[in-house]
């Protein structure tokens, strides 16, 4: 396999013409997150799998529908993968979801051998700015993105108002975002 | 914007975890559409959930994945099967129009590049193309559907040559690319050229690689002398030789 060094819009323009290597190039680049994430949400390592290639697939059919105002690419695709494997999630019995509310709590990474040192620093920075979140913050939010529940279901989950699950739920949004703000905006070409 | 924006931020959250409430979505859309502040706030909040994965331990995803994805994906080239189904289709009302066409184009053809090899009679390798058996690709219009091309290519060797018509002239900074996309690896250039006051030229060009191993040529428009990969859209393509 090859991984070209380019940025990932020029990989959305060689596949929209067909490219199949500019798809692989960025096999290569999300692939392995892709997975983590489905994994993360779905458990079953053959149901993350047909995320990982429903992820793909869908990115190459949607190649020409991709619009970079909406976000970078990585982000793309990990919409993509959360929403297909949440499907997944949904259309499995209620054991899964009652699995995902007994979850741990949230995982402490650990560098993968082959990451490059700008995603050594990506995931240090996302892990820390999760850290700084209060742990009420931090479930609801995982259990959103990961669990796939609805506020009412998060609040119905923790028995807690919904009005605060809401407030909840911005005040982390908005404190991860004023710490990771700059790794949003920079980090769409190479992070994996 | 400002008071609209901080009624719905609580919404926008929720909207880029995936936890709004079935119904709520189209509420938010519709508001997004017209507020800026709270479509730039979306964006950086689908930025953020997209990110939020990082923190997980990484887990390396099974060997075969690539291959089972690069096979489903190779069985996806709808624009292929469009054009095939249309080729199919029009053959099969008009057979006799069709060999028709196709054996006056080649005569028309032949006599044409007959007389345009002769103006390059000294060349070598011009000669060496007009001995030997030849590889012949018609390239027809995608964006420019008034352009087409065909490509004399030698067998043996690495050049060929080009004939195009029915391309518009370019600006002075800017010019014509063509591209070999081959099955495995990035695009490959193999000339580049400008058009005369008519649309037309005639280009020497190399072959970069193996027509058995290329999936289709492409004709793009790209900043002068020429990029690295095809930046424009595809104005010429053809996918199918002999």
């Amino acid at each position: 396999m090859s991984i070209e060094p380019v940025a990932d819009p020029e990989l959305l323009g060689r596949m929209r013409l067909g490219d199949e290597s500019a798809l692989e190039a960025l096999y290569v680049r999300y692939g392995g997150l892709v997975y983590t994430l489905a994994r993360r949400i779905v458990g079953d390592p053959e149901l993350a799998r047909e995320v990982v290639q429903d992820t793909f697939l869908r990115s190459w059919d949607g190649r020409d529908t991709y619009d970079p105002e909406r976000g970078r690419v990585p982000w793309w695709l990990m919409g993509i993968a959360r929403n297909r494997a949440i499907d997944l999630l949904r259309s499995r019995s209620h054991q899964a979801r009652l699995r995902e509310r007994a979850a741990p709590p949230p995982e402490i990474s650990t560098t993968h051998p082959r990451d490059p040192a700008d995603t050594v620093v990506a995931r240090r920075t996302v892990l820390d700015a999760l850290r700084e979140l209060s742990d009420g913050q931090r479930r609801a939010i995982e259990l959103a993105y990961y669990g796939g529940l609805t506020q009412t279901e998060i609040a119905n989950e923790l028995g807690e108002p919904l009005g605060t699950i809401k407030s909840r739920t911005r005040e982390a949004m908005e404190r991860l975002r004023k710490v990771l703000g700059p790794l949003i905006q920079s980090a769409g070409g190479r992070t994996s | 914007m400002t008071d609209s924006s901080e009624h719905i931020v609580d919404e926008l959250a929720a909207y880029a975890l995936g936890a709004l409430e079935t119904g709520e979505h189209a509420r938010v859309d519709e508001h997004v559409a017209t507020c800026a502040s709270c479509a730039s706030r979306l964006a950086e909040y689908r930025g953020l959930a997209g990110a939020l994965p990082l923190a997980l331990a990484p887990i390396t995803p099974p060997s075969d994945l690539w291959d089972a994805i690069r096979s489903e994906a190779r069985q996806r080239r709808p624009r292929v099967r469009m054009r095939s189904a249309i080729g199919t289709r029009w053959l099969r009302v008009a057979p006799w129009v069709a060999a028709a066409a196709v054996a006056a184009w080649l005569v028309t053809w032949n006599v044409r590049l007959q007389s345009e090899l002769a103006q390059y009679a000294q060349g070598p390798q011009v000669e060496k193309l007009a001995r030997r058996p030849a590889r012949l690709v018609i390239l027809s219009g995608a964006a420019q559907s008034q352009a087409s091309a065909r490509i004399f290519a030698a067998v043996d060797g690495q050049s060929g040559h080009m004939a195009i018509s029915g391309l518009p002239r370019l600006a002075a900074e800017r010019v014509y690319q063509l591209w070999f996309l081959p099955k495995a690896g990035p695009p490959l250039t193999a000339a580049t050229f400008t058009v005369d006051a008519d649309g037309r030229a005639w280009v020497v060009i190399k072959v970069p690689a193996d027509l058995d191993d290329t999936r289709s040529l492409i004709v793009t428009e790209e900043a002068a002398p020429g990029n690295r990969a095809p930046t424009g859209p595809s104005l010429l393509e053809a996918r199918e030789w002999r």
